[in-house]
């Protein structure tokens, strides 16, 4: 208990444990690999928005537009599609233009020098503008993730006997099952994400520049790191990572719809995972990791919640005070993990 | 008045001037050191001496003027470029990173990594942070804490440290001393004695401390509303000199402020 408690996520790991093991007196149905699958899309792909937000608030930064840019992608995705290119070029182009609005809002910010919020809250309204622009307002159907129903003959053992039986199969095609539809799709890209991002950031040069950059910014350039460098290469990743959420998103619900405001509100989810984390707003400090467990935690309330059946109503009030004593715990943790000595 | 300049100098500045809106920092500034040299260099507070020092290690570009490094003229792209030329700077802020731990602050811009996907090596860095700070003699019992938990002398002599044991030939110590205790000013000290007795690096080293100037310097430069106002060896003047010249500015000042 000790050890964990010294490391960074300790206190995330400690309060999302006791979450799990509310939900799991209280329901008996949590703890089921069907309930699992329920789970994933609660935090998946907040996980994988809210590990490419880390690395900017380790920076010193933060990105808002991610809600946009998560929106915007899987739009473009369709525009690029429409022009009769395969999927694989969809995607690679819709992450082209992700990279491109990282890169404007690290250029208005490292180079301008406006203020990140200010920069990226007008891209979010911006972006979130185009998307509709560019959608007419008007859900479309994800290219590639359409779904195919066949039926089947399925051989079953009932009672000692077998017996055909005739069922109905979705398929839907290959690409989209890797981008989003499987079912742990996004749940492995996550994983994917955090394990190179938290590689990323505690053993290259890029991940100490980060953390220069966001602890000591006028120490990081006497020392020679190319401060605007950085920061412009971190709004590219979390950009990158916004859009491809976007599409993995897409990609399982089969369908996007040009819905705005639940954009700023997935932003915000994402944003809380990376702090209830552990991440610091300030700069300087971040895990990887943590905002892998933020994520988890928030998936695991709401789902939890929702399966103890409380009104819809009353979910965001319960969630909003949960969210408070838990960053209250943490920082609690917090301290009895700076008093051991450790970092 | 700079006095004779010959080809063994390892860094000259020349007619350097540099403008921060309306405000004159520095005016056509000559300065050179010699190979071996320790060089102190005093003046008040916003007389300019932080800005040459941040233009020699190439963080800021001058207006006008030019630098020559071991006999050929640079303009430096940046501190990497002043770095790759063996100049290297410990800041008056010291530039270190209180999230880092000390190995990581010790090779901050100088880090090794392994090959061939680029991780950094820390069992190695780590190593040779303890071997450099055991060989200047500076006791951190931990190195893998943030060096937020140092106290400042330790912080300053973690920056000292990491700028001594790179490969630079030319080091500039801007205040080496000022967050620190008299002992561990006296081994900041110490080290620059061995230094220079060494004779392997050259040293421009801002101070406020005459004694200390006048006992580890070779000649010291005095540098007045940006600009270099004195230039003699060490060997030729005296603390009363010193003063005397600073208390005179001081007077001229407190005559112009009155006149104002």
């Amino acid at each position: 208990m000790r050890r964990l408690l010294t490391l960074r996520e300790g206190s995330i790991v400690v309060v999302t444990i006791l979450a799990i093991a509310y939900f799991a007196v209280a329901n008996d149905r949590f703890l089921t690999s069907a309930n699992f699958k329920t789970l994933l899309p609660y935090f998946a792909p907040f996980a994988i928005l809210a590990v490419g937000e880390v690395m900017l608030m380790v920076a010193g930064e933060i990105d808002l537009s991610i809600g946009s840019v998560y929106l915007f992608a899987p739009f473009m995705f369709y525009e690029f599609h429409q022009l009769g290119l395969p999927l694989v070029v969809d995607l690679l182009l819709c992450l082209v233009c992700a990279a491109l609005i990282g890169a404007l809002n690290g250029v208005l910010t490292a180079v301008v020098g406006i203020s990140s919020f200010i920069v990226t809250l007008g891209t979010l309204l911006g972006v979130g503008g185009l998307t509709l622009i560019i959608s007419g307002a008007a859900p479309v159907a994800m290219p590639g993730a359409e779904v195919h129903t066949t039926t089947e003959s399925v051989k079953k053992v009932v009672n000692g006997h077998t017996i055909t039986l005739q069922e109905q199969v979705n398929h839907v095609g290959g690409f989209a099952r890797v981008f989003g539809a499987g079912i742990y799709s996004e749940l492995i890209w996550a994983l994917l994400a955090v394990a190179l991002l938290h590689v990323v950031l505690r053993s290259t040069r890029w991940g100490m520049y980060t953390v220069a950059v966001g602890g000591n910014r006028h120490g990081a350039a006497e020392a020679g790191i190319k401060v605007r460098s950085i920061v412009i290469r971190n709004f590219v990743l979390c950009a990158l990572l916004a859009g491809f959420v976007g599409v993995l998103e897409a990609m399982r619900a089969s369908s996007v719809t040009p819905d705005t405001a639940g954009a700023s509100e997935t932003m915000f989810r994402a944003v809380s995972a990376a702090v209830i984390g552990g991440t610091l707003l300030a700069g300087g400090e971040g895990t990887v990791v943590g905002a892998l467990l933020g994520a988890l935690f928030l998936g695991v309330l709401r789902d939890g919640l929702v399966l103890d059946g409380v009104s819809a109503d009353y979910l965001d009030f319960i969630l909003g005070f949960a969210i408070l004593i838990a960053m209250a715990v943490n920082i609690y943790v917090g301290r009895v993990r700076k008093g051991s000595g450790h970092a | 008045m700079p006095e004779t300049e010959g080809d063994d100098d390892v860094l000259r500045v020349e007619h350097v001037s540099k403008r921060f809106g309306a405000v004159t920092a520095l005016r056509d500034i000559n300065l050179h050191l010699r190979r071996g040299e320790v060089l102190g260099l005093l003046g008040d507070n916003g007389a300019g001496k932080s800005t040459l020092m941040k233009i020699i290690a190439g963080f800021q570009n001058p207006d006008e003027g030019r630098i020559v490094v071991k006999g050929e003229q640079v303009s430096f792209r940046d501190v990497d470029h002043a770095r790759s030329l063996g100049i290297d700077c410990v800041y008056q802020d010291l530039a270190l990173v209180n999230e880092l731990d000390v190995v990581q602050n010790m090779f901050l811009k100088r880090e090794l990594v392994s090959r061939p996907i680029p991780l950094l090596a820390r069992r190695v860095m780590r190593e040779r942070t303890r071997e450099a700070l055991e060989r200047i003699g500076i006791n951190i019992p931990r190195l893998d804490v943030p060096v937020a938990r140092l106290s400042g002398g330790q912080r300053q002599a973690i920056a000292v440290a990491r700028t001594v044991t790179s490969e630079a030939d030319v080091i500039l110590l801007d205040e080496p001393l000022a967050a620190m205790g008299a002992k561990e000013g006296a081994m900041i000290l110490d080290l620059v004695q061995q230094l220079r007795e060494a004779g392997e690096v050259s040293i421009i080293m801002i101070a406020h401390n005459y004694v200390h100037v006048l006992q580890s310097c070779d000649r010291v430069n005095l540098i007045q509303g940006g600009e270099i106002t004195f230039d003699k060896p060490t060997a030729d003047t005296s603390v009363e000199e010193l003063n005397e010249i600073v208390v005179e500015e001081y007077r001229r000042a407190r005559r112009a402020a009155q006149a104002g």
